[in-house]
C-alpha cells in the first residue's frame, strides 16, 4: 500500500507540471492585463507601458514561464498585482478564513444530514421520511445566494442574532478569547447557510443505503441472534451505510479550501472563492496561477485520500 | 423517538416559515439585481430634489462613534498612502485621515486656506509652497518641509512601481535624472527655509492651479518613511498598519480588508474633531440597503449606487444627498488609428464614420432622456458637453448637445447621401453599398444589453443598421483591448471617463494622446488644446473662453458625443447632526457631530 501511495505522489509531479503550463498560457491568453483597469485620464499611458515592460509581459511566454517556474519551485509565487503583497501571504490569510468556515460548515452539515438520512431510511415511507425527502428536495432547489440573502436579512438585520459582515469585530485584541469567539460568531451564519443547503447528497445516500441494508442477510442474522433493533441500526447498518460518504471524504477534506463565492460575497467574508474570481477579473496572473496550482494539487490529493480512506473503512477494497 | 420526531417537525416548520418570508422579501432581493426592469412603471425621481447638505434637528451628544459603511463586494486593499494606493476604496477610507495640504474651491482650483499655500512664479517656471505654523502629524511630530518633499522622492524613485511617475511628474526639473538613478535627489526641489519649499518645473501651465504639471498635493511623514527603502514600502507597516497622518482622525486599528477604526486626532490643525471615533466597515452591496434601513450605519464612505436608490428612497431615517459626479459617458466614433511608432493619431480619410453629418445624425437619433428615465430612474441626465457641469467656470452652459430629434437625424442623413437604395428600410452608404455600423459596448449589470438594444433600435428608426461588435456586449478587459488596438470590428463604441479634478482635455483629445480613442485630430483642435494650457491662459477668463471654444468645437464635429452625466448619492442617517457634500464647501470631518450614538432605524 505504501508503495502505491508513493507512486501516486510521484505521478502528481508531471500532472502538476502540465497543469501549470496550461494555466500559465491560458491566463496570458485572456484579453487585458492587470494594468488595463488603470486607464483613466489621470494615468499616463507611457507609464503603464513602462510598468508592463518591467513586469515582463512583453517577454516570450516560455521565458516568462521559466522565470515563474524557477521562483515557484523555491516557494516564491510572486506578488499580487492587485493587493501588492506576496501571493503566499495573501492566499494564506484567505485560506485560513475559508478553512475555518468550511470546517464548521461541514461539521454542521453532517450534524444535520446524518441523523436525517438514517431516520428517513429507517422509517421509510412514513410521514417523517416524506418530510425529510421534501426538505432535501427543497434545499437542493434553492440557490445558495437566495437563502444566504434571506438568512442574512432575517437573522442578521431583523433579529440581530448574528453579525452581518466581516470575520471579526474590530474591538477585540488579536488572539484574545473575545477575538476567537468573535471569529466563530461571525462565521456561524454563513456556515449554517452552507450546511442547510449542502445536506441533500448526504441525506439521499444515507437513506438509500439504510433502506438497502435493512434487507441484507447480515441484518437478518443480527436480528435473529436477538440483538435489539436500535443496536442493529446504530452498529451494523449505520457503519455500512456510511461507506459511500467515506468515499467522498478525501474530496470533502481537500475541498474545504475551495470557498464559496456567493456566501463570501453576501456575508462580506474574505475567502478563497472570492479571491479566485476577483483575481481572474482583475487579471492578477500571479494569484490565478498559484490558486489553480493549489486547487489542482488538492484535487489530486483528495482522490488519493479518498482511496486510502476507502481501503481503511472497507476491508474488501485494497489498493496495491 | 417521539421527541426526535418533534424536533424534526419544528425544524421543518421553521424552514417553511423562512420560505414564507422569502415571498415577501424575495421580491426585494430580485429588485436589487434588476432595478431597471422592475421599475419601469414606478414613479420617476426628480433629480433636482437632492440636497447637497443636511442639518438634522436635535441636541448633539458629546463625542460618539460615527459608523460608516464602505460599500464594497470584496475586501479593500489596505494601502494607506496617497502615493501608493491604487484602489478608490482605500482613498475613501483615507479621507478621514487625509494628508492633503491644499484646499480647493468649486472649480477644484487650489486656494490658500489649507495647510499650505502656493505662489506661482510664471516667468521662472517656479512655484513656492509655504506651510502654516503649528501643524502636527498625528504622532505629535511637527510638519516639516521634508514631509512635502517626501512624496516626490518616493514617486520619482527607481524602485517605485506605481502609475504616478508620469509625464506630468517628469516636468519637475531633475525628476528624470533621479528616476534613472543618476542623481540622489530631485534638483528641482529646494528647501528655502523651514516653512518654504520651492519647486522648479520645465514648463508651467494653468493646470498647476488644479494641482497638475507634476505638483503633488499631499504630504508624507518623512520622519517615518525616509528610513524605509522604497521597494519595501508597499508591504511596510508604515502604510498598512501604523499609519501617521495629518487628518482629523488617526488610524487606530485595522482588520485587513474588512474594517478600520479611527480615533480623533488631538493634533488636528483645524482643531480636534467633535466625534471620538469613526468605524469604517465593509458592507457588501447586496445588503447595504437593509443595513441602512435597520440603522447599522450612519452613512456610507463611498458613493451609494444609484441602481439601489429606489430601495432606500422611502426610508424615513435617511436623508439622501446628491451631487454631480466628475464623469461623463459618451459614444465614440472610430476615425483613424494610433501610430505607435510615431506616437500620434493618424486619421483615416475613408473611415466609415468619417462623415460628420452621419455622426451628428447618430447623436440626434438617440433618446438619451428616455434611457435616463427608464433605466436610471433619472439619476443620470443627458450630457451636453465634455466638461461636467461641476466645473462651473469651464462648463459651457450654452451648449444644447444632441437632443432627441428624429427628423433632424433623417434630414442630415439624406443630405449626406445615405439613402435607402434597395428599399429594405435601411440606408445604404454613399456609394449605395450596404452600411453596417459595428457598435462595441461593455457588459456589466443587467441593463447594459437593454440599453445597447435601445440605442440600436433608435438608430434603426432612422434607417441605420447598427449591430453589436462580436455579437454581444463585451467584457471590460477585452473591450479596452479592442478600443486601444483600433480593432476593425469596432466602428462606434460606448464608454465613459471619470475626469478627475484637472479639467485640461489634452490628455484625452490631443494628437499624441493614446487615450484619444476616437482617433480624431485637426489643426484647429490642436490649436485650442494648446491655448488652454498656454501661458496666456494663466488669465482665468482667457482660459475659460478657450474651454468653451473647445467644447463647442467638439460638439460641432462630434468625434465623440457625450451621452450622460451621473449623479453621486450619499445617504445620511437622521442621527448625524450635519453633513455636506458640496465640492466647493465640503464640511470638514472635525465639525461633524451626532445626535445619538446609535443610528436611527427606519419605521418603514
Amino acid at each position: 500500500m505504501w508503495k502505491t501511495i508513493i507512486r501516486r505522489i510521484l505521478v502528481m509531479i508531471p500532472q502538476l507540471l502540465v497543469l501549470s503550463l496550461l494555466i500559465f498560457i491560458m491566463a496570458k491568453f485572456m484579453p487585458g492585463d492587470p494594468f488595463t483597469g488603470m486607464v483613466t485620464p489621470d494615468t499616463d499611458p507611457a507609464r503603464i507601458e513602462e510598468l508592463r515592460q518591467q513586469a515582463g509581459f512583453y517577454d516570450p511566454w516560455y521565458q516568462q514561464y521559466a522565470t515563474w517556474m524557477m521562483n515557484a519551485v523555491q516557494g516564491d509565487f510572486g506578488k499580487s498585482y492587485t493587493y501588492k503583497v506576496a501571493v503566499a501571504d495573501l492566499i494564506g490569510d484567505r485560506a485560513l478564513n475559508t478553512l475555518w468556515l468550511s470546517l464548521v460548515s461541514v461539521f454542521l452539515l453532517y450534524l444535520i444530514a446524518i441523523p436525517l438520512g438514517v431516520l428517513a431510511g429507517r422509517y421509510q415511507n412514513t410521514f417523517l421520511d416524506k418530510t425529510v425527502v421534501l426538505y432535501s428536495f427543497i434545499s437542493y432547489a434553492i440557490p445558495v445566494f437566495v437563502l444566504a440573502l434571506i438568512f442574512l436579512f432575517l437573522f442578521g438585520y431583523k433579529l440581530q442574532w448574528f453579525p452581518t459582515s466581516g470575520t471579526v469585530d474590530i474591538k477585540y485584541e488579536n488572539g484574545s478569547l473575545g477575538y476567537i469567539w468573535s471569529k466563530f460568531y461571525h462565521l456561524l451564519l454563513p456556515a449554517i447557510t452552507y450546511a442547510v443547503l449542502g445536506t441533500t447528497g448526504v441525506i439521499q445516500y444515507l437513506r438509500t443505503e439504510v433502506i438497502d441494508a435493512k434487507s441484507q442477510d447480515y441484518v437478518r442474522t443480527a436480528r435473529s441472534k436477538g440483538i435489539p433493533l436500535n443496536k442493529v441500526y446504530s452498529r451494523h447498518i449505520f457503519r455500512n451505510s456510511l461507506l459511500p460518504i467515506a468515499a467522498f471524504l478525501g474530496f470533502t477534506i481537500t475541498g474545504l479550501l475551495g470557498g464559496s463565492i456567493f456566501i463570501e460575497t453576501i456575508f462580506g467574508y474574505p475567502g478563497m472563492g472570492q479571491l479566485f474570481i476577483q483575481s481572474i477579473s482583475g487579471r492578477d496572473y500571479s494569484v490565478i496561477t498559484a490558486l489553480v496550482m493549489l486547487y489542482g494539487f488538492l484535487t489530486l490529493l483528495g482522490s488519493l485520500l479518498s482511496d486510502i480512506i476507502m481501503s481503511i473503512v472497507d476491508p474488501r477494497i485494497r489498493i496495491d | 423517538m417521539n421527541k426526535k420526531l418533534w424536533t424534526l417537525l419544528a425544524l421543518i416548520l421553521a424552514f417553511v416559515l423562512v420560505l414564507g418570508a422569502c415571498n415577501g422579501e424575495g421580491e426585494k432581493s430580485d429588485g436589487k439585481d434588476s432595478p431597471a426592469k422592475d421599475n419601469e412603471n414606478e414613479e420617476v425621481v426628480d433629480t433636482g430634489s437632492f440636497p447637497l447638505n443636511v442639518e438634522n434637528e436635535g441636541d448633539v451628544i458629546k463625542g460618539g462613534t460615527l459608523k460608516v459603511a464602505l460599500v464594497n463586494d470584496s475586501p479593500f486593499q489596505g494601502i494607506f498612502s496617497s502615493v501608493l494606493y491604487e484602489d478608490a476604496y482605500d482613498s475613501d477610507i483615507m479621507d478621514f485621515a487625509s494628508n492633503l495640504i491644499f484646499e480647493t474651491d468649486g472649480d477644484f482650483l487650489l486656494t490658500k486656506d489649507g495647510i499650505a499655500g502656493m505662489e506661482v512664479d510664471q516667468d521662472n517656471n517656479k512655484v513656492k509652497i509655504t506651510i502654516k505654523d503649528g501643524v502636527k502629524w498625528s504622532d505629535g511630530e511637527p510638519l516639516k518641509i521634508e514631509d512635502l518633499m517626501q512624496p516626490y522622492l518616493i514617486i520619482g524613485h527607481p524602485d517605485y512601481t506605481g502609475v504616478r511617475y508620469d509625464v506630468d511628474f517628469q516636468n519637475i526639473v531633475g525628476a528624470v535624472e533621479y528616476h534613472d538613478g543618476k542623481a540622489d535627489a530631485i534638483s528641482g526641489l529646494k528647501k528655502v527655509d523651514e516653512k518654504t519649499l520651492e519647486i522648479s518645473f520645465n514648463k508651467l501651465s494653468p493646470a498647476i492651479f488644479s494641482s497638475g504639471d507634476g505638483l503633488w498635493s499631499y504630504a508624507e511623514p518623512s520622519h517615518i518613511l525616509k528610513d524605509i527603502p522604497v521597494k519595501d514600502l508597499l508591504e511596510s507597516d508604515a502604510v498598512r498598519k501604523n499609519i501617521v497622518t495629518l487628518g482629523a482622525f488617526k488610524f487606530d486599528k485595522i482588520v485587513p480588508g474588512e474594517s478600520v477604526q479611527f480615533v480623533k486626532n488631538e493634533n488636528y490643525w483645524k482643531g480636534a474633531p467633535k466625534l471620538d471615533s469613526v468605524l469604517v466597515k465593509t458592507v457588501p452591496s447586496t445588503s447595504i440597503s437593509v443595513a441602512l434601513q435597520t440603522g447599522e450605519y450612519h452613512m456610507t464612505a463611498n458613493t451609494f449606487s444609484t441602481d439601489k436608490y429606489l430601495e432606500i428612497k422611502d426610508f424615513d431615517n435617511l436623508t439622501v444627498l446628491g451631487r454631480n459626479e466628475l464623469y461623463y459617458q459618451y459614444i465614440g466614433f472610430k476615425l483613424g488609428k494610433y501610430d505607435k511608432d510615431k506616437s500620434e493619431v493618424v486619421m483615416n480619410a475613408d473611415a466609415k464614420m468619417g462623415d460628420v453629418k452621419l455622426r451628428q445624425a447618430m447623436g440626434y437619433a438617440i433618446d438619451v432622456e428616455q434611457v435616463s428615465e427608464v433605466y436610471y430612474n433619472n439619476l443620470r441626465e443627458r450630457a451636453t458637453s465634455l466638461i461636467p457641469p461641476v466645473f462651473k467656470s469651464f462648463y459651457d452652459d450654452s451648449l444644447e448637445g444632441y437632443t432627441y430629434d428624429v427628423e433632424k437625424a433623417n434630414a442630415l442623413l439624406d443630405e449626406a447621401g445615405y439613402k435607402d437604395v434597395d428599399g429594405d428600410g435601411l440606408r445604404e452608404d454613399k456609394k449605395g453599398k450596404p452600411l453596417e455600423i459595428k457598435f462595441a459596448t461593455m457588459s456589466g449589470g443587467d441593463i447594459a444589453e437593454d440599453i445597447a438594444s435601445f440605442y440600436m433600435q433608435n438608430w434603426k428608426d432612422v434607417g441605420l443598421n447598427v449591430t453589436l461588435s462580436t455579437g454581444r456586449t463585451i467584457e471590460f478587459n477585452s473591450f479596452y483591448d479592442k478600443i486601444e488596438a483600433d480593432d476593425p470590428e469596432v466602428d462606434i463604441f460606448m464608454a465613459a471617463w471619470g475626469t478627475g479634478t484637472n479639467p485640461s482635455p489634452s490628455g484625452l483629445y490631443s494628437k499624441t494622446a493614446q487615450y484619444n480613442f476616437s482617433r480624431y485630430t485637426s489643426e484647429k483642435l490642436e490649436g485650442i488644446l494648446a491655448a488652454i494650457d498656454s501661458p496666456e491662459a494663466f488669465d482665468a477668463e482667457y482660459r475659460a473662453g478657450k474651454f468653451r471654444e473647445w467644447q463647442e468645437y467638439m460638439s460641432e464635429n462630434a468625434p465623440i458625443i457625450p451621452t450622460q452625466y451621473r449623479l453621486e448619492l450619499r445617504p445620511i442617517n437622521k442621527s448625524v447632526k450635519n453633513y455636506d457634500i458640496d465640492y466647493a464647501d465640503k464640511i470638514d470631518w472635525n465639525e461633524v457631530e451626532l445626535i445619538s450614538e446609535d443610528p436611527a432605524k427606519s419605521s418603514k
